[in-house]
């Protein structure tokens, strides 16, 4: 189990914004992973899916980590933020768009779609 | 119908509404409870929860909290796939 426990850690740390779900981005298996890729793809912003869908200890420790049983989750620079639920709202309140300007400011990496 | 002694078969989708709202009431007395059915197939839906307990609650908690509730149905099945909004009884209809 710690072993999970620093895999996950390795992989947000890695990743600015990283999605576990089930599939991967070119073929997701799942409505809410998709769904989620096409949110993330309309920001324009690098982001990573991991599939868990047949990783059962992994899944087990990412909800323990969590305290979240659905998949997918989010995490955006290291903070565990739920899933589109959450985030839905944060994008059309601005909150979602200030949060990753701030997680990739410095990075050198910009938005290939103009946010505001 | 009444001393017919027959099973009635129940289609649990038609009956999910009532069951979702009567989890929440457990520990929330007060949810005011909207279901949706997305797809039409009541496989996949999204729940709208108006309640007091809410307020001062981040939306990640107000979120545990519903899934929390509801459990019971998502382990034997009854719920597959859910999407969550929540409000206090002060905050616009989200």
């Amino acid at each position: 189990m710690a072993d999970l426990h620093d895999e996950i850690q390795r992989e947000i740390a890695a990743n600015p914004i990283l999605v576990y779900g089930k599939g991967t981005k070119d073929a997701p298996r799942c409505g809410f992973t998709l769904e989620t890729i096409q949110f993330f793809n309309s920001f324009g912003y690098p982001f990573e899916v991991v599939d868990v869908l047949e990783n059962m200890p992994k899944r087990q420790a990412l909800s323990e980590m969590t305290d979240w049983q659905t998949l997918p989750k989010v995490f955006i620079g290291g903070q565990f933020m739920g899933d589109t639920d959450i985030l839905a709202p944060m994008a059309q309140n601005g909150e979602l768009a200030t949060l990753l300007e701030k997680t990739f400011a410095g990075s050198g990496v910009s938005p290939t779609i103009q946010l505001r | 119908m009444a001393g017919t002694g027959a099973a009635r078969v129940v289609n649990p989708a038609l009956v999910i509404d009532t069951v979702i709202t009567a989890l929440l009431r457990e520990t929330m007395p007060d949810a005011a409870v909207e279901v949706y059915d997305l797809t039409g197939t009541m496989d996949h839906l999204e729940v709208f929860v108006r309640t007091k307990a809410f307020a001062g609650v981040s939306p990640l908690d107000r979120h545990r909290m519903v899934e929390r509730a509801l459990a019971p149905a998502r382990a034997d099945g009854r719920i597959h796939a859910l999407q969550i909004r929540t409000a206090t009884p002060e905050e616009p209809h989200g």
